[in-house]
């Protein structure tokens, strides 16, 4: 697979994945585009021991992780979060209200469930994670238990 | 809205729109190459240019002692532990793995921070300990032939340098930056933690 194939198939999916871990568009998008920088600079070296996808999902949640630096760096105040969350006022309530609870979770939290809501497989979140197929299996139980619960509390 | 489609059938309604154009990103990873390729080329330029420089002035001096021998290598070493401290040679001594697995990459992370704080914390007392006896080492060749008064003058105005110097280092700023080191370990800490809980 070329790159700029995929760059096309995946960019909706790693940027979903960096809307859930920061819930903030601008932002989002430059974790992103660094991870495809990355994907770009670290093809070549690509041995297809895994999953194109687990490999490009693995350098996403590894960019997100990554974040944890620049937050400490720049404190949240001074994040762009406000303008760039007025920028984006068409997006559906519920929708908003999703992402505002994964990007409220603990940050291996974030990172399960947004690999598990973009449809990969168990197993392969294990993979990506570095954790047991069973762990993964029970924290994405309590994800969604605790999610549906605020959205429980959000309908009423 | 609780069950599982609807909270995947949500999730897939995000999505970025403009997809940044792809020559455009490219365009950007190879700056970022050639930038990171040049800061290489010429911290090696500079390094190799004051070594060749230190010698050269360790070779043409007529009568070296060892004193001046041992002031130059005090020095040679304070500069490179300098270029470790400053942060510019991390990058190539510690590489990290993205493409491994989150938890490889946290411990990766960790270890690098922790390296680095070690770096900030210690290194830079080793670094003017190491200048500041270089440079004293180095000078008693030429302080002894200068006579006592203008050989304690000339102490005096170097170690006052090197002692405001020091002094800059230690400043709220640089306090500051540590701080903020010693919190991102302490965050990734507590996102490892996170890992190993069942």
């Amino acid at each position: 697979m070329v790159f700029d194939e995929i760059y096309k198939a995946y960019w909706n999916k790693v940027f979903r994945i960096c809307m859930g871990y920061v819930n903030n568009h601008d932002w989002a998008k430059d974790i992103a585009q660094d991870t495809f920088i990355n994907i770009w600079q670290q093809l070549p070296k690509f041995r297809q021991e895994s999953a194109i996808g687990t490999w490009i999902f693995r350098i996403a949640s590894n960019n997100c992780l990554r974040q944890i630096e620049r937050q400490n760096r720049m404190p949240r105040t001074e994040m762009p979060e406000q303008l760039a969350e007025a920028i984006e006022p068409n997006r559906e309530p519920q929708v908003q209200f999703l992402y505002k609870c994964i990007a409220e979770l603990p940050e291996t939290d974030r990172l399960i469930i947004s690999l598990e809501l973009e449809d990969i497989k168990q197993a392969e979140i294990a993979q990506i994670m570095g954790l047991t197929e069973s762990n993964i299996r029970v924290r994405i139980h309590r994800i969604k238990e605790k999610l549906t619960k605020k959205f429980e509390n959000y309908e009423q | 809205m609780s069950s599982e489609i609807d909270f995947k059938a949500l999730w897939n309604q995000e999505g970025s729109k403009d997809i940044p154009d792809l020559q455009q990103l490219l365009k950007r990873a190879a700056n970022l190459r050639r930038t990171a390729r040049i800061r290489v080329i010429l911290q090696s330029v500079v390094l190799s240019v004051v070594i060749a420089l230190m010698l050269y002035v360790g070779f043409t001096y007529n009568h070296i002692q060892l004193t001046t021998v041992i002031g130059l290598v005090l020095m040679l070493a304070a500069l490179v532990s300098y270029l470790v401290t400053s942060g510019q040679l991390l990058p190539m001594l510690f590489k990290s793995n993205i493409d491994g697995s989150s938890q490889e990459y946290l411990t990766q992370l960790i270890r690098i921070k922790r390296k680095h704080e070690f770096l900030d914390k210690v290194m830079i007392n080793v670094y003017f300990g190491l200048l500041a006896s270089g440079l004293f080492l180095f000078m008693l060749q030429s302080a002894i032939i200068l006579g006592t008064v203008k050989a304690v003058a000339y102490y005096t105005v170097i170690f006052i340098c090197l002692t405001a110097c020091y002094i800059y280092s230690k400043t709220q700023e640089v306090k500051k930056a540590i701080k903020s080191l010693t919190d991102t370990i302490k965050k990734l800490e507590a996102v490892d933690e996170q890992m190993r809980e069942n």
